[in-house]
């Protein structure tokens, strides 16, 4: 009966060291910004879950579409309305991995380069992404940024010829986390 | 002539004013004041979080109104540019589940000073819920 406790105390502990370096936040920031001839565009979202699994590099967003701030209120509708189509896909997703994870220690404070990949959903279609980011480690933070862009035509976004000049085809993402140590 | 040019001006006048009236009122209109605006629905803190996250269909009536909500905040989290009011009733993945409101920086202050032990109510825009939470925007803090 002992011995049955204390397998059972191992494979708890087991269990929760491997899972147990979970890193998260609710106040992501991600924003974009568009710039075309005729119109710079740029939408904030402060409002953005994450986490980061520090052990496996499993890293993981989930962002709500109508929690992005325009400057003007007639771009955002058009923006909810038109192009992502928020009613229909309230959220975007992006699930996938920091594939270099073994070369950052989590331990040590300083700046290292974060190589992640995975797959990205907007208005319901998913794509392989890959990007370059960094993480800052701090004694009680990971401060995690990434800059990336993505063409609107690989999501099925379709813009209007009459407001194609203010729209641009590409579209920069801007990521910038406070990740905090999950307290069970 | 004199008359068509006559209409022709006046024709232009109204292009101009209908060209006026389309930069200041369609395409730069402000956003919404929703520091002003009546609530459409006044609903407990607790109530709401239940319908979304129970996926009741009554929750779909919220979405992209004026909503007030009522409880007891269960803390206050600031970051870099904003300030939000967490009512966390459950916990998941990302940690605290519930409802975050992301309050307009005028209420920054206010916000900061509310007492964790009083009911309070705040009104803002609802922008749905992310699997998580119920995220209302815009938010203002309502006297009572």
């Amino acid at each position: 009966m002992k011995t049955l406790k204390l397998t059972i105390a191992i494979l708890i502990l087991a269990a929760t060291t491997t899972y147990g370096q979970r890193y998260i936040t609710k106040t992501g920031h991600i924003w974009f910004h568009s710039e075309a001839p005729l119109e710079t565009i740029e939408a904030h979202n402060n409002q953005v879950n994450s986490a980061l699994d520090l052990t496996t590099g499993a890293f993981v967003f989930k962002v709500l579409m109508k929690s992005f701030i325009f400057e003007k209120a007639l771009m955002q509708e058009h923006f909810n309305e038109n192009y992502v189509e928020s009613d229909k896909f309230p959220n975007a997703t992006f699930q996938g991995k920091v594939t270099n994870i073994d070369d950052i220690d989590f331990q040590k404070e300083g700046s290292y380069d974060a190589e992640i990949s995975g797959e990205l959903t907007i208005h319901g279609i998913t794509n392989k992404v890959d990007a370059n980011g960094t993480f800052d480690v701090h004694p009680d933070m990971i401060a995690g940024t990434s800059k990336f862009t993505l063409l609107i035509a690989d999501y099925n976004i379709s813009i209007p010829g009459a407001v194609a000049g203010k729209i641009s085809e590409e579209i920069e993402i801007n990521v910038d986390l406070k990740l905090k140590e999950l307290k069970k | 002539m004199k008359k068509l040019l006559k209409i022709g001006a006046g024709l232009a006048v109204l292009g101009l004013l209908a060209a006026v009236y389309i930069w200041f009122f369609v395409y730069n209109k402000p956003h919404r004041d929703y520091e002003k605006a009546d609530a459409d629905f006044i609903v407990s803190a607790e109530k709401i979080y239940n319908q979304y996250s129970g996926g009741d269909s009554q929750s779909k009536k919220y979405l992209d109104k004026v909503i007030q909500i009522e409880g007891i905040p269960s803390y206050i989290e600031s970051t870099d540019s904003t300030v939000i009011v967490v009512f966390a009733f459950s916990s998941g993945m990302f940690g605290d589940e519930g409802i975050r409101c992301t309050m307009l920086p005028n209420q920054f202050d206010r916000t900061r000073s509310l007492s964790l032990s009083e009911n309070i109510s705040i009104k803002g825009y609802c922008a749905g819920y992310n699997g998580t939470d119920v995220i209302l925007e815009h938010c203002s803090l309502v006297n009572n």
